[in-house]
């Protein structure tokens, strides 16, 4: 391991030791201390050269990348979700569930010109153990793109063990709310800075996925996946995160534990628990959420009753609560909404969740927002 | 007399002989009873006119007290068909005395026999062999043969749950296809024809008309022919003159009619980046028959290359070599390998024989293979031999990488493609890309990319007489075509820069 794992194993040694004292506070009252934030909103009508200019932008106006990535090793985590040869319509799928390749070069070269040291792309892609860029073929995607467009740019694949001998082990502060901690792939853990590449989209089981649904996926299927065995990880991932949604069965007993067995397994209700726990122990350095293109009604063209929409916008902060909570009111939502509301119709919201663990606020009179005015970028998702 | 590759046979179920088997087997019901007996009256043979049909498999003789009954049975049959222009093959078991039957089978006026694993005699008629699928004598096959033993086309029955149909480890439903047994036979047997035996499951897809269909084009696409066989029911229908049942046949027919009026495709040969490379007979034939499947159905394009036949050289549009057996080439063969490895080629295998002293080279931890640098390219070790042959499929296609796929889909789930082309050009000249789709729902929303620039296509359907011109979409790299929602079969066809 290196010098970053031993880095990350002191601070969560920390966080494990204080988990006491959080676990004894009111929720409310982790709340209230949640960091303020800025939260970048860039409208941009399409996919072309004008990302760049306006991401460069973006990150200037939440106060620039260099101070966050200098020297830095940065993970990025993209939203690859599904099979890469799933289609909504005939529509390439960065201009609907995936995050747009284009929107990825552009923010790997400005990672790369703000001095990252290294930049590694990761997804844990749909039931394989393939090479990532395999996979982005498979998409018709070209990865040597992204290999120019910064130095040091790499791929892996964050949906087994990957390139290390053993999973990294995260464990959640105060506890957790579905599991105590996750085993993850080396990758979240042997880099100074984590990044969020989310699409702005809806989601059937958690109402919205923007950065921090977005982190679901770090979560390895040889572990957590419908066919991982009872004891041990499998060496390679079968199916998706079932077990997360249903709770039927229990990740592989190496493992850290649920917090309570006897607790709800209905999807609504687990997967915006797994998804704050991930942010709380996995903090997000940094969320971009592409909005250019993108599709309503769901995550996926396997959910029902999904179109193609355009909301034309970029959105980045440095907080992956305040910047989800922006991104749900340009969606036409409530950020401060919460079950049995839309978007979180038949589900709790991962933002209220993530703030209760301490990870940000929800509460945009807290948030400062930078670029074009929410009012005048709002796109309403159920309405378009 | 000789054999005509131009016949397309059908399975004419009639005479004592047919009720007998079904007797024995246990499938008399009153459909097939009433069929069997309809069918055997010329008359029956009205159904053929102005139909692709035209060469008639009839059982013949099978050994048993019923076989001199049929003889005199089917001669009004027989005659009336002759009439009609029709060829008739009869269908000899293997427990039958073959020499006697050919003989009267010549007497009646037969332009040729099929036997069941033929022992060498030669014989007055003209012989289709007929052998199992996993033992096919290739070396004795003649200008038309046959195999049994092949899948009904469609969604693996066994994986359907209700009208779901269930992936496989692939991700993918499992569908049933004989194609890759196809592809093995062009380079096995080139020059010759194989027929497919193979009769609708008894309960089934074979309802839906489609399944008719996609019987005829998962065998015409990928060059060989199907003896078509219908069910009982059908049977029935059709001698009743009910409607459904009629239109089924039709439909069936205009499928047929279809592929007879592109028979220039079949001279065009498969495309891949991948030769495939097995003597594919004995302990090899399971291994390698079931890679060729399986990389079939992850849309790999490949061309099969028999282990003694010269090696292939590397070109822009071949890239990969699969050297599948256990043994190890010949000092000639390796030679030629390491020739491929070192102008920039890949070499995939189970042992290592390449030179003595270099050193493994690094590869991705999900890949269990041991890379050896060879020149400009690669010789790629499988660390624990090929043993899972879904294994070998996936590792193939990663090792290879999807940079090198020629053609892909997109909303696949139930479809799958074929690409030809004319071999003598690899950068000119006519490029096919056949779309099947094994469900017996439309395919909606199905994309097709191809590896290259390509303006536009003729869009080629059973149900239109003319092709359509379909615009391609520029992607990057390649080029999109969009598809209308897919019956059961299309193919594209346009002028190659690549592929």
């Amino acid at each position: 391991m290196t010098m970053t794992t031993c880095s990350r194993r002191k601070f969560v040694a920390a966080m494990g030791a204080a988990a006491g004292a959080w676990l004894a506070r009111p929720a409310m009252f982790l709340a209230r201390s949640a960091p303020a934030s800025r939260v970048a909103v860039g409208s941009c009508r399409e996919y072309g050269p004008e990302v760049l200019g306006t991401l460069r932008t973006m990150f200037d106006q939440i106060g620039g990348l260099q101070d966050l990535v200098r020297g830095k090793t940065v993970a990025v985590k993209l939203n690859l979700t599904g099979d890469a040869t799933d289609r909504l319509g005939y529509l390439p799928a960065g201009l609907t569930h995936w995050v747009h390749p284009q929107v990825v070069g552009a923010t790997v070269r400005l990672l790369g010109e703000a001095g990252a040291r290294r930049i590694r792309l990761l997804e844990s892609p749909m039931g394989t153990a393939e090479p990532l860029e395999e996979f982005m073929l498979q998409a018709n995607w070209e990865p040597r793109d992204f290999l120019s467009a910064a130095p040091h740019v790499e791929f892996e694949n964050t949906n087994y063990l990957g390139y290390s001998k053993k999973y990294a082990r995260f464990w959640v502060p105060a506890g957790g709310l579905r599991f105590k901690g996750y085993d993850l792939n080396h990758s979240y853990e042997d880099c100074d800075v984590f990044v969020s590449l989310a699409k702005l989209k809806e989601h059937v089981t958690a109402g919205v996925t923007l950065s921090m649904k977005n982190c679901f996926g770090i979560t390895p299927c040889t572990i957590y996946g419908d066919g991982s065995p009872e004891d041990e990880p499998s060496l390679t991932p079968r199916g998706g995160r079932g077990p997360f949604h249903e709770m039927n069965r229990l990740p592989s007993k190496s493992a850290p534990p649920a917090v309570d067995l006897n607790s709800s397994k209905e999807p609504g209700y687990g997967v915006p628990r797994v998804v704050a726990d991930l942010v709380a122990a996995r903090p997000v350095h940094l969320a971009i959420i592409d909005g250019i293109h993108s599709m309503a009604g769901g995550e996926g063209p396997w959910c029902d009753h999904v179109r193609h929409v355009q909301p034309g916008l970029l959105v980045a902060g440095t907080n992956c609560v305040a910047t989800d909570a922006v991104c749900m009111a340009l969606m036409g939502f409530d950020p401060m909404a919460d079950r049995g509301t839309p978007p979180f119709e038949t589900c709790d919201s991962t933002l209220r969740l993530a703030e209760q663990l301490g990870v940000g606020t929800r509460d945009l009179t807290q948030i400062e927002v930078a670029g074009t005015p929410i009012a005048k970028a709002r796109f309403n998702f159920r309405q378009s | 007399m000789s054999l005509d590759r131009k016949w397309q046979p059908m399975k004419w179920p009639c005479g004592p002989l047919e009720v007998a088997r079904r007797t024995k087997s246990g499938s008399m019901n009153s459909d097939a009873k009433e069929a069997i007996e309809a069918w055997g009256h010329a008359s029956a043979l009205e159904l053929l006119k102005g139909t692709p049909v035209n060469c008639l498999v009839v059982p013949w003789a099978e050994g048993g007290p019923e076989d001199s009954a049929q003889r005199q049975a089917l001669q009004p049959l027989l005659e009336a068909g002759r009439r009609l222009g029709m060829s008739f093959v009869a269908k000899i078991a293997s427990e039958a005395d073959a020499a006697s039957a050919v003989a009267a089978a010549r007497a009646a006026g037969f332009a040729a026999v099929m036997v069941e694993n033929p022992s060498g005699q030669s014989f007055a008629l003209p012989v289709i062999p007929q052998f199992p699928r996993d033992k096919v004598a290739w070396e004795k096959t003649s200008t038309i043969f046959s195999s049994s033993e092949n899948v009904w086309p469609g969604l693996n029955l066994e994986t359907m749950h209700g009208d779901t149909a269930v992936a496989g480890p692939t991700g993918i439903p499992w569908v049933n296809s004989n194609a890759w047994f196809a592809l093995l036979a062009e380079e096995l047997a080139p020059g010759r024809t194989l027929w497919l035996d193979f009769d609708p499951p008894a309960a089934s897809t074979a309802a839906h008309p489609t399944g008719y269909a996609l019987a005829v084009a998962d065998s015409r696409a990928y060059g060989s022919r199907w003896i078509i066989s219908l069910d009982d029911k059908l049977l029935a229908g059709l001698a009743k003159g009910n409607a459904q049942a009629k239109q089924v046949w039709q439909d069936l027919c205009a499928t047929l009619a279809f592929f007879e009026s592109h028979r220039e495709w079949e001279s065009l040969r498969a495309l891949g980046a991948l030769a495939v490379v097995s003597d594919f007979r004995g302990e090899n034939a399971y291994l390698s028959g079931e890679v060729l499947n399986l990389l079939n159905r992850r849309q790999v394009q490949f061309r099969v290359i028999e282990r003694t036949r010269s090696l292939p050289t590397l070109t822009p549009s071949l890239r990969a070599i699969l050297w599948l057996d256990r043994e190890a080439p010949s000092a000639e063969q390796r030679s030629r390998l390491l020739e491929f490895a070192q102008q920039g080629g890949l070499v995939i295998a189970a042992d290592y024989w390449g030179p003595a002293g270099v050193a493994p080279t690094k590869k991705d931890p999900a890949l269990p293979y041991t890379m050896y640098n060879a020149g400009k390219g690669q010789i790629a070790v499988a660390v624990e031999g090929f043993q899972d042959p879904y294994q070998v499929a996936v590792d193939t296609h990663l090792l290879l990488s999807r940079r090198n796929d020629l053609v892909r889909l997109y909303n696949p789930e139930t479809t799958n493609c074929h690409c030809s082309g004319d071999f003598s050009s690899p950068h000119e000249g006519k490029r096919l890309v056949q779309v099947l789709n094994y469900s017996s729902d439309r395919a909606e929303s199905v994309t097709v990319w191809l590896n290259a620039r390509v303006v536009s296509a003729r869009l080629w359907r059973p149900e239109a007489k003319d092709a359509r011109t379909l615009e391609g979409v520029a992607a990057s790299p390649g080029t999109d075509f969009d598809l209308p929602p897919l019956s059961v079969y299309c193919a594209l066809e346009y002028e190659g820069t690549r592929l």
